[in-house]
């Protein structure tokens, strides 16, 4: 983050304008009052500059800032406009901080303003921070990643950041314990977001374990602070001399209890590490599975490679580098273990020297660096991790949904190949592909997508991303000008073999248009749809670009996935299970539709639709061209029509729509 | 002291200025302005400026403004500038001010007194057509000995009453004329390239004397100005102050303020570009009460007045000769792209310690850009203030190019 120092000079010209404001007449108000919010705007992007309009927000008021706009009362304002008037950028946003930090100012009896007690303020900002949990935790949904600059998300963030340090949690509760059951089912690789939350229920709210809501959050905090009984009141330091003291009996009990708390939300406390390690080196590797939390495969997978695992745990785990012990008990469960070219990978992982550039991003990636554990043992971890769990990995505050999605599908289908790529890029930092007979190297290619890279990510997506980010920028630049979608020679390329050949776009290069969209439709579902497509199942994921909508419904943008699978969920409706790389649990694609992550037959990591508004909102995927065109007639009109509605009365507002009919 | 003063056109800062210095006013202009005035206990009389008819003209306005006990016209705007000249004239009753008001309202009239009057000017003429200016560029070409092959002498174009660049058109080549020049260019002035510097003057005139004199360095027009003029400017400043005068004595100026442009050739001469009598534009009067610390719309007023007195010109005006420490500076940002959806403002721009503020607005989405007329629409304006000219002209220079709209 930029830090911009306040000098006496920013001041000075913050004085001299205010008093601009404060002696011209209502004549040239607006015109002052707008120099004044243009300096504002500037100035609330860092924690210092907020505070020093924080500390002036009484004059600024006084002199008259709200005057004659809708925030000119306090008593009047609506906490569910907030988040909308946040996202419709300067001067509507400034004005908006403005108006909170006025809130915040009358709560903490700093000023007071007739109509408005300092409860009031206090009970709005509460209602606020809710209605705002994307910017208190600065992880903007899409629709706000599209909407807003940088500039504007600084600044927004700046605030949520500055008034949840200075109010009280107690009204949000109920919306925390749902946020994080929301990002907790997904199962995602990266844990911060919920860490953080954890985090600031424990230091800003009292917590009675008699209410129910109140023991909710607490079984979230204790997977963190005391996943066991005997880690009460005790370091992770003291736990491991406690250890020693205990009967096989009782370590046994310990294990089931630690990896019980971990399988609950898949979230890692330190004493973890400490008591695998301490089994291990203790002799009491038998264990190990119960501390892994392991069903009756895993422990046959755990008995037949006990000692190379043992050793990739003594090499990588730490307590500072903990959560990755969930990411190696799925690797069990998968049984990724017993492929030989998945060991020999891992066995040479942990031989390689990290190229310094690497090294730098895994290190900025990680939150809390520890002295003692290296960026190899980091990047091991997060290898386990997305090994582990391949649909929990994510693409951060990055538009790199392609690379994420290409982690996510080698990790399930081509995992030696990954470790292989992780190998190289770490050692080298560089990565070189093959397209169309032609070697791609992503030192030698122009720039990505993405310039400055988010590093809220796990140390694989750090090693990786900006390389395949460049890689596939390049082969879309290679594969442009065909008069058709790029991605049909892209994707295979990128993403491997099992990517079919045929290519469905709903929209036509050369019309400009979208071009016979019931068709698409029907081989969509010819494609995916069991009970049009044979009884099959869908075998590898496929890529399918889909249209981001906003909750209006208003086209806003492209976004990459993959389709896993079309089942019935328990109410028996077919519905789309698919990976989002964007983590989120809380969209509104508008017109009702709300991709939902758990609860409808979702396993961890997927998202999912009824299968027709999933297909409302696809633009392109792939299909296997020699079958799918046998099996469209199948696919009854009245869905097909039933789609097509959606679709035009969303994105499809922003095309034009020809009937001409396309051969498949 | 003037009883009242008549403010030609609609200018909030003004009225706001003439509240503040307690002095009598009414605001004449267009009827839109009539409900804000009244909301605003602003005295207004509504006038159709754009009409000249039996019922409207400046005796029918002498009328409407005369329970007002108004005694002094000021103009504000390019467009109020005979109405002013007539109003001054019954009140001065001399008919020689409004033939002034014209000569500043016809640019060709304006550049023969000039030349009359021995100032430099370039070669100018009246043309009709696209051949009229097809045949002045090539009389200039010839005047200029241009050998075959050799580029064409620049020429300039501009309607005889518009407002600074509005208008304004440079042809580079016989082919530019085709190209750039429209129909309804014509009649205009062509006049020929003139080389050097450029700058404007501020003159505030009482009783025929220049009182203070502003120079304002252009850096680039229609961009980027900055006041006081830079140290190469100001070692010229007798020299301007002459030529001024000269210009006063020759216009026949009594009150009011001129805002005329020059060019500084390299040979120290200086040529005459055009003149101007109303509020100039880019800003130029905000940058010059900063620099100088005076209230410049209230003085503007107030020189109109031929009754003031020597003590209330020392008053609202700075000494002759002032020097302020601080240069103040502007550039007017244009979108460089097509279609703009965000505002951006460069982080190297918040960290200039020369940098003062900005007003710039941010566009609404996928807005688009219309082709420019003159430099007229601007997105706003950025403003800096520090120490030392040569870096103020860095900077303006650099910020023409940065984009700001994305």
């Amino acid at each position: 983050m930029h830090n911009q120092v306040l000098t006496d000079n920013t001041y000075q010209k913050f004085e001299e304008l205010l008093q601009d404001f404060s002696q011209a007449t209502a004549l040239t108000r607006p015109e002052k009052a707008q120099k004044m919010m243009g300096q504002i705007d500037l100035l609330i992007d860092t924690t210092e500059g907020l505070d020093f309009i924080f500390q002036n927000i009484g004059g600024l008021s006084k002199a008259g800032i709200f005057d004659g706009s809708p925030w000119a009362d306090p008593s009047k304002l609506v906490a569910s406009l907030v988040n909308g008037t946040l996202k419709s950028g300067h001067p509507n946003s400034t004005i908006e901080i403005l108006s909170e930090l006025r809130l915040l100012a009358i709560a903490n009896g700093k000023i007071k303003i007739k109509g408005c007690s300092s409860d009031d303020a206090e009970n709005f900002i509460q209602e606020v921070i809710v209605a705002n949990l994307e910017f208190v935790f600065n992880e903007p949904l899409e629709e706000t990643r599209l909407v807003m600059s940088d500039h504007e998300l600084k600044k927004v963030h700046t605030l949520f950041k500055f008034i949840s340090e200075k109010t009280k949690l107690d009204n949000v509760k109920e919306k925390l314990v749902e946020e994080l059951t929301l990002i907790c089912e997904q199962r995602p690789v990266v844990t911060e977001k919920q860490r953080k939350i954890i985090a600031l229920v424990k230091e800003k709210i009292e917590l009675d374990p008699t209410v129910d809501l109140d023991s909710r959050l607490l079984k979230f905090q204790r997977c963190i602070y005391r996943p066991t009984i005997k880690t009460v009141n005790t370091n992770y330091q003291e736990y491991k001399i406690s250890l020693k003291k205990l009967s096989k009996e009782q370590l046994e009990e310990e294990s089931i209890a630690m990896s019980k708390s971990m399988l609950s939300f898949g979230l890692v406390s330190q004493y973890h590490p400490v008591l695998i390690l301490f089994l291990i080196e203790n002799g009491h590797k038998n264990l190990v599975p119960f501390c892994l939390g392991l069903t009756e495969a895993g422990t046959a997978r755990w008995r037949e490679y006990e000692k190379f695992i043992s050793t990739l745990i003594l090499k990588t785990i730490h307590p500072f580098n903990a959560q990755c012990i969930y990411g190696l008990a799925k690797m069990l469960e998968s049984g990724i273990f017993s492929r030989e070219a998945v060991r020999s990978g891992l066995a040479n992982m942990l031989t390689v020297t990290i190229h310094p550039e690497v090294e730098e991003r895994i290190l900025k990636s990680t939150k809390t660096p520890h002295e003692k554990v290296s960026a190899l043992q980091y990047l091991m971890g997060a290898l386990f991790r997305v090994l582990g769990q391949p649909l929990g990995v994510g693409q951060g505050n990055n538009p790199t949904c392609q690379s994420a999605r290409g982690i996510s599908m080698w990790s399930q289908h081509a995992p030696a190949k990954l470790i292989n790529m992780v190998q190289t890029a770490a050692t080298y930092n560089d990565l070189t592909f093959r397209f169309e007979a032609q070697e791609i190297k992503a030192s030698e290619v122009g720039l990505g997508l993405v310039q400055n890279l988010d590093h809220n990510l796990d140390a694989v997506s750090v090693t990786l991303v900006p390389m395949l980010d460049k890689i596939y920028n390049e082969m879309m630049l290679n594969a442009s000008g065909r008069a058709e979608d790029p991605h049909k020679w892209v994707n295979p390329a990128l993403y491997g073999q099992w990517i079919q050949i045929g290519f469905a776009s709903a929209y036509d290069y050369l019309f400009n248009a979208i071009v016979d969209f019931d068709g698409f439709i029907k081989v969509f579902y010819a494609m995916c749809h069991p009970k049009y497509n044979g009884g099959h199942r869908l075998i590898y994921p496929n890529p399918v670009g889909i249209f981001i909508t906003s909750s209006k419904g208003d086209m806003l943008g492209f976004h990459a996935i993959s389709l896993l699978r079309v089942d019935k969920d328990p109410k028996g409706k077919y519905r789309a299970y698919f990976l989002n790389p964007n983590n989120e649990g809380r969209q509104d694609w508008g017109q009702n539709i709300k991709p939902s992550v758990y609860g409808n037959g979702e396993i961890y990591g997927e998202s999912s639709l009824p299968l027709h508004e999933f297909a409302a909102r696809i633009y392109a995927f792939h299909y296997n061209n020699l079958e799918a065109t046998d099996k469209m007639d199948n696919v009854p009109d009245e869905e097909v029509q039933k789609i097509r509605k959606l679709a035009r009365e969303s994105w499809g507002r922003a095309y034009t729509w020809l009937e001409t009919k396309k051969i498949w | 002291m003037a009883k009242c003063f008549a403010l030609m056109g609609w200018s909030l800062p003004v009225i706001e200025s003439m509240q503040k210095l307690n002095k009598p006013y009414v605001v004449v202009s267009f009827p839109d302005f009539e409900g804000y005035a009244k909301e605003n206990n602003i005295p207004f009389v509504s006038y159709q400026f754009d009409e000249w008819s039996d019922t409207s003209n400046s005796l029918d306005l002498y009328e409407k403004l005369k329970p007002f006990e108004v005694d002094v016209a000021v103009p504000l705007f390019e467009e109020t500038v005979e109405w002013a000249g007539a109003l001054n004239s019954i009140y001065r009753g001399d008919p020689r001010v409004l033939n002034r008001a014209f000569l500043f309202r016809n640019k060709a009239m304006m550049k023969r007194k000039a030349l009359i009057g021995g100032l430099r000017v370039g070669l100018f003429e009246e043309v009709y057509n696209k051949e009229g200016v097809k045949n002045f560029m090539k009389r200039l070409n010839q005047a200029n000995l241009q050998i075959d092959g050799e580029q064409d002498s620049w020429v300039h174009i501009k309607p005889f009453a518009s407002a600074g660049t509005v208008g304004h058109r440079l042809l580079r080549s016989m082919q530019d004329i085709e190209d750039k020049c429209q129909e309804s260019d014509f009649p205009c002035l062509a006049e020929s390239h003139l080389p050097g510097t450029e700058f404007s003057c501020e003159a505030f005139i009482h009783g025929g004397k220049i009182r203070f004199l502003n120079i304002t360095e252009y850096v680039k027009l229609g961009y980027s100005n900055f006041i006081p003029e830079g140290h190469h400017l100001n070692s010229k400043r007798d020299k301007i102050m002459k030529e001024m005068q000269k210009l006063v004595d020759l216009f026949g100026i009594e009150y009011g303020m001129i805002h005329p442009e020059w060019f500084l050739t390299e040979n120290d001469e200086l040529s005459f570009g055009e003149v101007a009598c109303r509020i100039p534009g880019g800003h130029i009067l905000e940058l010059a009460a900063k620099a100088y610390d005076f209230d410049a719309l209230g003085a503007f007023v107030l020189c109109h007045d031929p009754n003031l007195t020597e003590e209330e010109l020392k008053e609202i005006l700075p000494p002759l000769d002032a020097r302020p420490k601080n240069f103040y500076g502007n550039v007017m940002i244009y979108p460089h792209k097509n279609v703009i959806n965000k505002l951006e403002i460069p982080e190297e721009l918040k960290e200039e310690s020369y940098f003062l503020d900005h007003n710039l607005i941010p566009p609404y989405t996928n807005q688009k850009i219309n082709s420019r007329e003159g430099f007229g629409n601007h997105f706003g304006t950025v403003n800096f203030k520090g120490e030392d000219p040569d870096r103020m002209k860095e900077l303006l220079l650099h910020y023409e190019n940065v984009d700001f709209y994305h």
